[in-house]
């Protein structure tokens, strides 16, 4: 009894184990605040929150319209290779056939979904394609990982079968097709069912595969889920799989009552119509699923794929204003008023972590984006590519609204195409928890003496956050040693590894819009971010402040960064791209204003900027994002070495933006940035070891087995040696059950 | 006759299509891209960059995390699988449902949850705190990573050790008891050797998606430990080499197919049986 | 007999969910006995002899091994082994180390080991097999493999729970004799768990009948054939005819409206009683000659014997003779004073009706048609 007791608290213990995480969940999707780590009352808003989140809802119909789709079609071939497979005669033909069926399921999902992305880039090319990756891929995918789980739950029902059914249906007057019908399918029916079912929930939950195969236009919820962490989960996630959760034990405890109480009660008249019950729920869903489809097909719909950072956009959460849904309504209206034609305008709204993830998607050919929104250097880089268009400034009246000095900046500077408006403009700057800090070092950031070594100060050994991308944590690097971002030579760039490998110790991890949660919740104390998104925290948790790092001069000595909306090489529908851009700069339709408002980052727009709304409501945050030096005169050099004036912050442009960089050494960075990353002084031995103790333990424990077998065998394996073959049963029992002493005593009595 | 047989080869050949296609074709442009540059010319350099210390370093290190998560999770799940087949079949219907349910849940958003009880100023450690213990620091640990793995695909472990224990005859267990086993010698004698198969496939089933997992290092050990994983997503996702990642692949695929063949040749007899 | 008892069971009894499997059963077993445990499925054997075991509990009672109590003592702390219903041979084991692998956990030399093994296989007959993979041999050799592994051990008492209920005709016979042969060789007292009455009486020193959870009779195989305590007993073993009869006096009884004599006393006058005779008993004679007489319904030749229905007052008799009747022939019966054995009513007696055309176990599945319609 003791014993059982003790098997229920270890059984108890490991369903705390795996139900603490989704308690939390749960608990926190009542939350009052938008915080994850910290409880502020109850409240049910993030469920309000969710019904008004229809980027979420839509990803949440993508996801089951892609798990319905590729698990019926996943069944129907599955179901027939099984056939097909179990009937086969040839044992090579078979087994290979099963062998190569099972590789998705062996294979990690990591593999699988690049392998199938490469295939798909690579065609993608050849036949020219503009977006290669999109609905299809991943529909594509997720049937090709489905198919080995239902043909392995079908194949053994065909395989039980017994063979002289469809004999003797055949024998009693059906012809083939019915036997196979009347006879065969409802054999076989129950692993149909759970082969279907279990695709389907497996694509429900794909991540990976769909990470590596989906393109633009399309988000799952898992995908949207991820992009989410990059930066905070907003507890209407949580809401949602709260939800989800919930419904699916409801949905478990209905069904097993059913089956376990009711069932055998059940007269046959009730069983037939809970088959009818359940087979309607089916056929409802699946009619749904249809008149979705016929309904969006019968207006036309254009999709606009807009590309851009994370929370970087003013998105209608909280009560804000939705930019998106704001300029769908806006097209619809103008392109009726225009054309006399109603259409229905989606914009998908994807999100990217950083310049490179853009970049790689961009130049993969695989992407189908209408809308971009890349940093300067970047801009110069798909532009050197090829991967941006000019735009049509016609369409774009609005450009007008950008400042005169952003009209031309370094990365854009060609009289006669324009290739970007610019969206946003910001500074790296340091954001620091004032709870954690030195006092001394307080007072340093306030007489405005700190700079890029608060970064490298051991105090702070585990509280600092590095960027989650090469080119701005080389940047820090590069800025605190004085090193030219543009200019530097491979010692430079040397050198800058070997400031940032003495910094790994001190780092608790490279983020990128992870920060947030981390700054926020307190959990780090340091870190170098940009501007807008740093103030966006401070509003978030008042403990937080943040300084632009200065050098001795008391000028600053820090990033400045553009960024612009573009049109990618072949987007699908350029005069909408445009009249987004357009909207995006109006003052009319408040887009501009809000996001800024939203986003805290500088506006180029003259209109928002002199907007006194929008000063009321930066508060003092204005001169932080607006520094007013920013327009002071400064005298600089020109190509020609003579001075010329010029504004504080053009000159900043001038010095410390992030210029397009050379293959070479693009590599440089690539390969110091790759071993940085792999380089692990953090990383303890202790792991190695164990793994290495318990190695050396299951090969001495497997030895030991192996020579215990053969000793055990030695005696009876090869040539058994003849016992004597007289059969004494008894006196030999006795003998053996005797201890050994009385047992001598007994053979002398014998003679 | 003939049309008949004809019928039944056509049954599999969308499959086989398929399979050729978005199998096997697939699996070739990673043979490609490990083997050529960004030119599309033959070089072994992909394959040579690996062997660099840092390389080696983060497959020895992948090869680590998973195997001790593996073998945590087998400790773990091992006796739990068989209390619940002690309980009563109904029981233990109730007890799987429980076990798989948390995977309805996305995995991403459940690791997530766990960076909200693990940070330092984490649900945990203000537990803790509020008992006057001071707080641990766990995330960004190794510990935290191997912490994730195990949580994540604990239920893949004890689900098909369960099914292969409820197989065994109950009547085996009493003779070997009537024989002069004790509890504890009937499992090691009986119980485990009879459940070898569900170990292996509940090892596979665990090792190759720890050993392949990109989002529970970033996430759960702050990119301080990057796994074969990360570096793979990171050529793909952000660093646009191609063919370095697929070079990686390669490597993981014959990782994991050496380890497998290992564990197949050392515990006897392997039907493969992948019970989901 | 060895006198001596090395099991006692004292008021045992156990019920599972409710369903009462064991009603106090008292049962002793003597040393070197070859005691069968009878009785139709779900009559509680099985239970008696897990109890015995140690895998199950009784819940109330007492079990006793040499005089001590065990109820508490674990199996594997029993000098008593077992032979499983289909064997329970560990899969992942071959032969030799089946049969050994008692003598592993005892830590004993692999010399003796080797020794002990070889001559249990000797015994089986299963010499030249130790290689082999239980999986793979017939019924009969796992048979021996079981019985080899359970012997091992040197047990006390060795259990047989059902051992030849999945062999054929020709093996199980076989095996009856060799398993007796090895009872009779080893002194080992043997509780064998049967259904097949025959098995029972063949092999066993002592049968004991059971039926809904109760002990119906004790004794040899010949006092259990030929003095039934009751009805049951009477029906289950052998084939016989339950008449419905009166005690007129000692050696006087009166059934079929026919006076007969009987070697039976002891009974109140005119006591009910339930009257047995055995239909090998019953002679055909010429219907004057006849104590009764009635029709001939069919006869079935069996080989060695006709087996005879015959009608007396809306009775059918079943009789088994050497010689041949036609069908409808009017014949008369003749039954000696020692053919006819005498019982007191019981719970069963008119349980068992005559020999109409369907058995019972007929009617049984007839029912469960209708019910499934």
């Amino acid at each position: 009894m003791k014993k059982k007791a003790l098997g229920n608290i270890y059984t108890a213990l490991i369903f705390i184990f795996l139900y603490m995480p989704i308690a939390v969940l749960i608990l926190y999707s009542f939350n009052a605040s938008n915080s994850t780590s910290t409880f502020d009352g109850f409240s049910l808003k993030w469920y309000k929150e969710l019904f008004s989140d229809s980027a979420t809802l839509n990803a949440l119909k993508n996801t089951l319209l892609l798990a319905i789709l590729s698990a019926l079609i996943s069944t129907i071939i599955g179901t027939m290779a099984a056939y097909g497979i179990n009937k086969m005669k040839n044992k090579y033909v078979k087994g290979s056939t099963m062998s190569v069926t099972k590789i998705p399921m062996m294979n990690p999902e990591i593999v699988t979904g690049i392998s199938m992305m490469l295939l798909f880039v690579f065609v993608g090319v050849m036949i020219g394609g503009k977006a290669s990756l999109g609905f299809g891929t991943v529909l594509i995918a997720h049937i090709t990982f489905n198919l080995p789980y239902v043909i392995l739950s079908v194949l053994p029902k065909f395989k039980q079968m017994d063979k002289s059914l469809p004999e003797a249906a055949l024998d009693l007057g059906c012809t083939p097709f019915q036997s196979f019908f009347k006879v065969e399918l409802p054999q076989i029916m129950p692993g149909i069912i759970s082969g279907l079912i279990m695709a389907f929930t497996l694509s429900l939950d794909d991540f990976v595969i769909s990470y590596f195969t989906i393109g633009s236009g399309f988000e799952t919820l898992p995908i949207r889920i991820y992009s989410m962490t990059k930066k905070r989960v907003t507890p209407d996630m949580y809401a949602l799989s709260t939800l989800i959760f919930v419904s699916i034990l409801v949905l478990l405890v209905v069904s097993n009552l059913v089956s376990d109480k009711n069932r055998e009660k059940m007269s046959k008249k009730a069983k037939k119509i809970t088959k009818y019950v359940v087979g309607g729920l089916f056929a409802t869903i699946a009619i749904i699923t249809l008149i979705v489809f016929i309904v969006s097909a019968g207006t036309k719909t254009v999709t606009l794929n807009v590309y851009n950072w994370g929370e970087y956009i003013s998105d209608g959460s909280e009560d804000t204003y939705d930019s998106n849904s704001a300029f769908e309504e806006y097209y619809e209206k103008l392109h009726y008023e225009k054309y006399g034609e109603k259409i229905k305008v989606q914009v998908n709204y994807t999100t990217y972590a950083s310049n490179e993830d853009l970049y790689a998607k961009l130049k993969s050919g695989a992407s189908g984006y209408d809308v971009i929104i890349p940093s300067d250097y970047m801009i110069e880089r798909l532009k050197a590519d090829g991967l941006i268009q000019p735009l049509n400034l016609n369409n774009i009246p609005n450009y007008e609204n950008i400042e005169e000095q952003f009209r031309n900046p370094f990365y854009d500077n060609d009289p006669d195409a324009k290739y970007s408006a610019m969206y946003t403009y910001g500074i790296i700057g340091i954001i620091y928890n004032k709870d954690k800090m030195d006092p001394a070092d307080l007072e340093k950031i306030e007489n405005g003496e700190a700079g890029w070594e608060l970064l490298w100060d051991e105090k702070y050994a585990g509280q600092i956050l590095q960027f989650n991308n090469a080119r701005d944590a080389f940047g820090t690097a590069m800025y605190a040693l004085g090193i030219d971002v543009n200019n530097a030579t491979e010692a430079e760039w040397k050198l800058a590894f070997e400031k940032l490998k003495a910094q790994k110790p001190l780092v608790q991890s490279y983020v990128m819009d992870e920060i947030y949660n981390k700054m926020e919740s307190g959990e780090a104390t340091l870190a170098a971010y940009y501007a807008g998104d740093c103030l966006s925290m401070i509003a978030n948790n008042e403990s937080l402040g943040f300084f632009y790092p200065k050098n001795e001069e008391g000028k600053y000595v820090t990033n400045i960064f553009a960024d612009a909306m573009c049109i990618p090489t072949g987007a699908q529908n350029k005069e909408l791209a445009e009249a987004y851009i357009d909207f995006m700069l109006s003052e009319e339709y408040e887009a501009a204003r809000a996001n800024a408002e939203y986003i805290y980052y500088a506006s180029p727009n003259k209109e928002v900027i002199n907007n006194p709304d929008y000063i009321d409501y930066l508060e003092d945050d204005y001169d932080l994002i607006y520094d007013p030096d920013f327009g002071n005169i400064v005298i600089v050099e020109d190509e020609n070495g003579n001075p010329v004036e010029t504004t504080y912050i053009e000159y900043m442009f001038s010095k410390y933006a992030y210029r397009d960089m050379s293959d070479e050494n693009r590599a440089i960075l690539n390969s110091l940035w790759e071993e940085l990353k792999v380089d692990s002084t953090s990383f303890g031995g202790g792991i190695y070891i164990i793994c290495a103790v318990i190695i050396v333990g299951l090969v001495a424990f497997f030895v030991y087995k192996y020579i215990q077998i053969r000793q055990r065998r030695k005696l009876y394996w090869n040539n058994p040696v003849k016992p004597k073959q007289t059969f004494e049963f008894t006196s030999t029992m006795a003998k053996i059950s005797v201890p050994k002493e009385l047992r001598a005593k007994d053979d002398e009595n014998q003679k | 006759m003939n049309k008949k047989s004809l019928l039944q080869k056509a049954a599999a050949a969308p499959h086989m299509v398929w399979a050729v296609l978005f199998i096997i074709a697939p699996l070739l442009f990673v043979v490609y891209y490990a083997f050529t540059d960004k030119d599309g010319n033959f070089t072994f350099s992909n394959i040579g960059e690996l062997f660099q210390a840092s390389y080696l370093e983060i497959f020895l290190r992948s090869l680590c995390f998973a195997f001790l998560a593996t073998v945590i999770c087998l400790i773990i799940a091992y006796p739990i699988a068989y209390f619940m087949t002690k309980a009563s079949p109904k029981t233990q219907k109730i007890l799987i449902m429980l076990v798989m349910l948390p995977q309805w849940l996305n995995f991403l958003i459940r690791t997530y949850s766990w960076m909200a009880l693990l940070e330092d100023t984490g649900i945990i450690n203000s537990l803790l705190g509020s008992i006057g213990i001071d707080p641990v620091h766990m995330i960004n640990t190794s510990g935290a990573v191997i912490l994730g793995m195990v949580y994540n695909y604990l239920p893949y472990m004890i689900i098909p050790l369960h099914s292969v224990m409820s197989k065994i005859d109950p009547r085996l267990l009493e003779a070997a008891s009537d024989l002069g086993s004790s509890p504890f010698k009937v499992i090691t004698g009986v119980v485990v050797p009879l459940s070898m198969s569900g170990v292996i496939s509940g090892v596979t089933m665990v090792f190759v998606p720890s050993i392949s997992t990109f989002y529970i290092s970033q996430k759960l050990g702050g990119g301080n430990f990057d796994l074969i994983g990360d570096t793979i997503e990171r050529q793909f996702q952000t660093a646009y080499n191609y063919n370095l990642g697929a070079a990686m692949s390669l490597v993981l695929m014959i990782i994991i197919m050496v380890s497998m063949a290992i564990m197949n040749k050392y515990s006897g007899e392997d039907d493969g049986g992948v019970v989901v | 007999m060895n006198e001596k008892k090395i099991i006692e069971l004292k008021g045992v009894a156990k019920s599972f969910d409710g369903e009462t499997i064991l009603d106090n059963i008292d049962l002793d077993v003597h040393e070197k006995e070859f005691m069968t445990l009878l009785g139709p499925s779900g009559c509680g054997k099985t239970t008696t002899l897990r109890i015995i075991a140690g895998f199950v509990t009784p819940d109330s009672g007492e079990v006793m091994f040499d005089g001590v109590r065990i109820n508490d003592l674990p199996p594997y702390k029993r000098s008593v082994n077992t032979v499983f219903q289909k064997y329970a041979l560990f899969p992942h084991l071959n032969v030799y180390e089946n049969i050994a692998f008692a003598l592993r956990l005892k830590k004993v030399s692999e010399e003796e080991i080797y020794e002990r093994v070889e001559e249990m296989l000797t015994m089986v007959n299963l010499k030249g097999f130790e290689k082999r993979d239980v999986n793979l041999l017939s019924g009969g050799q796992q048979q021996r493999v079981a019985i080899a592994r359970a012997l091992i051990n040197k047990p006390r008492v060795l259990l047989l729970d059902e051992p030849l209920g999945a062999l054929d005709l020709k093996l199980r016979k076989d095996m009856q004799n060799e398993l007796k042969n090895i009872q009779r060789k080893t002194g080992i007292t043997f509780i064998y768990v049967t259904h097949d009455q025959e098995e029972a009486l063949s092999m066993s020193d002592t049968v004991v009948v059971m039926a809904n959870g109760k002990i119906q009779q004790i004794g040899t195989p010949t006092d259990i054939y030929n003095e039934p305590e009751n009805a049951f007993v009477a029906d289950f073993i052998g084939e016989s005819n339950i008449v419905d009869g009166v005690m007129l006096d000692d050696y006087k009884a009166k059934f079929s409206g026919h006076e007969f004599e009987c070697l039976d006393k002891g009974f109140e006058k005119n006591e009910p009683v339930d009257v047995v005779i055995r239909p090998e008993d019953v002679d055909v004679v010429d219907v004057e000659k006849g104590m009764l007489c009635g029709v001939v319904d069919s006869v079935t030749f069996k080989g060695v014997h006709y087996e005879i229905i015959v009608t007396i007052n809306n009775f059918k008799w079943m009789i088994q003779s050497t010689d041949y009747v036609a069908p409808s022939q009017k014949i008369g019966l003749y039954i000696e004073p020692d053919a006819i054995h005498i019982m007191k009513k019981s719970e069963y007696s008119n349980m068992f009706g005559d020999y109409s055309s369907f058995s019972d176990e007929l009617e049984k599945l007839s029912d469960v048609t209708e019910e499934e319609e």
